[in-house]
């Protein structure tokens, strides 16, 4: 596609040099966790390019490959365990949500059920919040001193409603806070769905519940199957609800992989559950592909025939109560926060005992640091991103490069905490010492999020027609300056939309952080984790609010841009 | 200001020829329209000439200079865009002033570069010089359009699109103008007075324009000279007249204009014209027939019809006898068709007030003269 002649030179040096980052950062990692899960041992593939020594060491170590590790998986307690009770929640988590969402979908789709836009809107806080700090909002409502928990024990009950620290708390937290992945693309089923079969079964007499059954819910089926396979693979490569919930006992693989690095230092078993968990992830992510692929089911082509919604009393009724009941629970999970983080103390009693605003005073005072470093990473990862997603979606789109198309979105299948593990052995030894820095997070964290960055750049890159550019060219301008007057200013609304996602992903993100920031770079994610492992409950309290804020405010000014974007 | 030369060239699309053996010559100041079918290679010439593609072989000059090794940004060629390529997030003063924007900016300071790049980037800063100025609204002046200046160009009609893609062109003095289809998007009326803007345009400043168009109508009512393309290969080049009266090829008669087209064999020669002899026909030409099997190709308006009981001299027409299938009422003419032998002959004829029109079914002779009677 040589079609501007004389094109740059300089474009094909980008093009090596993002290759070479994707080569290095992202493919080198996971080859060399791959090897490790063999060897058993690190093994320094980069060193062993540039130093002859360690070449030798790393085929010394070639001769020791062995199935060790992953008979250990099929037949040892403890990998085989986790692997079991990570897809059995997973497994738990994908049947419940779909459970859950399906009157909650319907509710939205079809009826004039009351309250339907307050359900709408509060769906959105479980997108906001991250799971590290869901999984603590239980604790709060849920623990053994939750203000839950006491009023089920005023009510009577025994115990602990719900015990958070255990598999149920991992499921409900992540029920009630990933089934907005799922809704969505289920109120797009039914919505689309044809309506005309419904009303001939309706003609024939068929009651409701039966035309539900036999009708509409198979005709939502694909969008059912393919969130189902969604949820599943982001319930599996969820780090943050079970880290702060999973009791020592209960074995899922993100926890142990974390417990093998960071405890242990065990190089090999860390790399074989990192491939077990980028294996299995990879491959639901690639049903859900494969089974979307070519169905469409969720985008209307057409104009959608304008349905009549249900309007009967009894029905909308008992689907409203149900859905505020839903989108209740995060919403106070979510409160619970903001109120501990005002509270003397909280524990005793159902309300506070006090309020205060010193938690706030404290970290703002204290952990300011961990306020800017947030910021100052997801900059560094924002910057990195745009420059990176700029590129990679001028040679995906004028050049027709499905290679790079492909390599930028193999982030979405890689599970945070083993992208991390895989980043850590690679770069913990010379010749390129990065383990420990906030360059390697930065990088980490523009890999893992730069598949948003890509897709937002790559539909604004799409929006201009090539002729726009060529006149540019024609004229006078030079390629790079068609670029810098033309094709910048018409993709800015794409950048800016995928930055402020990128921006909010990585204060958002736990497994990177969690295992690769450096105690002098810790962003906000690691402080409040490490607060909530010191059982300093309320400065967690205030540090996620301000968290989520910051969120809010950005999800906000993303909003706007969005609305600008559609002219 | 420029002629375009260009000679033997050729382009392939991996194993697809686009062009094949392409050669003009385009005088400075000339209107020369490509005319072709959809896919006959019309874009891709003029891509070619605007640097947009390298011919696989040949070389092309404009002025006189081989522009092979000239990249499309330094080539001095306007381009009008089919699709006019407006820039949608710039107004229309700043479209057309681009390219004045982008020669001050060759022609600066690094520092001085930086305030060029903001008042391209940005409304707010960067002034524009008077001259400048100047003469964005002369040429918005020149196209009418001199109220419109701070509006988007989204907010404008496609006509005044269209005439700020031809301003935006015209603004850098360009050497050769290209024009790719420019009419093609703008409905009947409109194309009829764009026609005679862009007409008048050209031959005020005198700019060679290469004009690509599939309407022969387009081609043959504005241009001095039209090339017909067909499948990458330029078939007959020549004036609209020339084209019209001297088809060379069946094709060019078909798309130049209606014409009949019948298959006819040379008999041999009698009084200097040539005996064409076919299926229910026996025509005399006065073209000089260079093979036996031959087209013989009559325009629609060049034949009479008359009754079939008149009494014409056969020595100085040709005359045809048939039966009207259908006639059709176009207000100045009337349209027959006529069965002769297998064909059914196009015919028009003029209509006077107080004539009669031939009914269907009605035996009739056409007329032709010798030498309106073409073989190729
Ligand atoms: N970049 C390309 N790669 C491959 N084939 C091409 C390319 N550009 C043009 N072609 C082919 O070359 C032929 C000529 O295309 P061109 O665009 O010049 O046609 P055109 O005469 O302008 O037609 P139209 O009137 O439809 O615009 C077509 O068959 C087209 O498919
Ligand atoms: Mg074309």
């Amino acid at each position: 596609m040589n079609r501007i002649k004389n094109s740059f030179n300089g474009l094909t040096v980008v093009k090596v040099l993002i290759y070479a980052f994707f080569g290095l950062f992202m493919l080198l990692p996971l080859l060399s966790v791959f090897v490790v899960s063999f060897t058993g041992e690190p093994t320094n593939l980069l060193g062993s390019l540039t130093d002859p020594a360690i070449f030798n060491s790393t085929l010394e170590k070639f001769k020791n490959i062995s199935l060790d590790n992953y008979k250990r998986i099929f037949s040892g307690k403890g990998y085989f365990s986790a692997l079991k009770n990570s897809l059995a929640l997973a497994f738990t988590v994908t049947i419940i949500i779909i459970l859950v969402c399906i009157p909650l979908a319907y509710g939205i789709a079809r009826t004039k059920m009351p309250f339907k836009k307050t359900i709408s809107a509060l769906c959105m806080i479980p997108l906001i919040v991250p799971t590290f700090i869901s999984a603590y909002a239980f604790i709060i409502m849920f623990g053994r001193a939750g203000w839950v928990t006491q009023i089920y024990n005023a009510l009577g009950g025994e115990g602990m409603l719900l015990n958070p620290y255990s598999m149920a708390g991992v499921v409900a937290v992540q029920v009630f806070f990933f089934f907005p992945y799922a809704l969505w693309p289920l109120v797009a089923a039914f919505k689309v769905s044809d309506i005309s079969l419904e009303e001939a079964s309706q003609n024939l007499g068929a009651k409701n519940w039966f035309t539900f059954i036999f009708v509409t819910f198979p005709l939502a089926l694909p969008g059912v199957i393919s969130s189902a396979l969604l949820i599943f693979t982001v319930s599996f490569s969820d780090f943050g609800s079970p880290i702060v919930l999973a009791p020592k006992e209960l074995n899922l693989l993100v926890v142990e992989a974390y417990r093998e690095i960071s405890g242990f230092f065990n190089w090999g078993g860390a790399a074989i559950l990192t491939v077990v968990m980028v294996i299995v992830a990879a491959f639901f992510f690639y049903l859900q592909h494969l089974y979307t692929k070519g169905k469409n089911y969720g985008s209307v082509s057409g104009k959608p025939k304008q349905q009549k919604l249900i309007e009967n009393k009894l029905l909308t009724r008992v689907l409203s109560g149900y859905s505020l009941f839903v989108v209740l629970i995060p919403l106070l999970a979510m409160l619970s926060v903001a109120l501990q983080s005002v509270a003397t103390t909280w524990g005793k009693d159902l309300l506070p005992s006090g309020y205060t605003l010193n938690h706030y005073k404290t970290i703002f005072s204290t952990s300011m640091g961990n306020i800017q470093n947030s910021i100052m990473l997801a900059t560094g990862a924002l910057v990195l991103s745009v420059i990176i997603a700029t590129f990679v979606s001028y040679f995906v789109v004028r050049q027709n490069s499905a290679k790079l198309d492909f390599i930028a979105s193999i982030p979405l299948v890689v599970p945070g905490i083993a992208f991390g593990i895989a980043l850590i052995q690679t770069f913990n030894t010379m010749p390129l010492q990065l383990t420990g820095t906030a360059v390697l997070l930065i990088i980490a964290y523009t890999i893992r999020r730069l598949p948003y960055m890509v897709r937002s750049t790559m539909g604004s890159m799409r929006a201009i027609k090539q002729d726009i550019e060529e006149a540019a060219v024609n004229l006078g301008a030079t390629p790079l300056t068609a670029a810098i007057t033309i094709v910048g200013p018409l993709m800015l609304p794409g950048i800016a939309a995928g930055s402020v996602l990128v921006f909010i992903t990585v204060i958002k993100e736990a497994s990177v952080s969690i295992l690769l920031a450096p105690p002098e770079w810790a962003p906000m994610s690691l402080a409040i984790f490490q607060n909530i492992l010191r059982a300093e409950y309320y400065s967690a309290a205030a540090m996620s609010v301000v968290l989520v804020v910051l969120v809010l405010v950005l999800q906000g000014i993303a909003n706007i841009i969005g609305k600008k974007q559609r002219l | 200001m420029g002629s375009v030369k260009i000679k033997n060239m050729t382009k392939t699309f991996g194993d697809f020829t686009a062009l094949h053996d392409i050669n003009l010559d385009i005088e400075e100041g000339e209107f020369f329209a490509l005319l072709g079918p959809s896919g006959c290679g019309k874009t891709t010439t003029m891509r070619c000439i605007a640097g947009f593609e390298n011919p696989t072989s040949g070389s092309i000059y404009i002025g006189n200079r081989e522009v092979e090794k000239i990249p499309a940004n330094r080539r001095n060629c306007g381009m009008v865009f089919q699709s006019y390529a407006l820039f949608p997030h710039m107004n229309v003063f700043e479209n057309v002033a681009y390219s004045l924007n982008i020669k001050q900016l060759n022609a600066s300071n690094p520092i001085k570069q930086m305030g060029i790049y903001a008042r391209l980037l940005t409304k707010r800063f960067g002034k524009y010089p008077d001259d400048l100025k100047k003469k964005v609204m002369e040429i918005l002046e020149y196209v009418e359009l001199e109220n419109h200046a701070e509006r988007l160009t989204s907010e404008l009609s496609g006509g005044q699109q269209q005439r700020v893609a031809l301003a935006r062109a015209l603004v850098m003095e360009p050497a050769v103008l290209l024009m790719d289809e420019p009419l093609s998007n703008l409905d009947q009326k409109l194309r009829h007075s764009m026609r005679n803007t862009i007409r008048t345009i050209q031959q005020d400043l005198g700019i060679t324009t290469i004009f690509v168009t599939h309407d022969q109508e387009e081609a043959m009512s504005m241009a001095d000279r039209v090339a017909v393309m067909d499948k990458g290969q330029i078939v007959q080049i020549g004036t609209p007249t020339e084209l019209y009266s001297n088809p060379s090829t069946p094709f060019i008669a078909n798309f130049v204009g209606t014409s009949n087209i019948l298959k006819g064999t040379v008999e041999g020669e009698e009084n200097g014209f040539t005996v064409v002899k076919g299926e229910g026909f026996l025509l005399r030409s006065s073209t000089k027939a260079k093979k036996k099997e031959v087209d013989v190709i009559i325009r629609p308006e060049h034949v009479k019809v008359e009754a079939a009981d008149s009494v014409i001299d056969h020595a100085t027409t040709n005359v045809i006898e048939g039966t009207v299938i259908m006639s059709t009422y176009l207000g100045s003419i009337v349209r027959y068709d006529v069965q002769v032998g297998s064909y059914q002959l196009v015919v028009d004829t003029t209509y006077s007030s107080g004539a009669n029109i031939f009914e269907e079914g009605k035996k009739v002779k056409l007329t032709v003269d010798h030498e309106r009677v073409l073989l190729i």
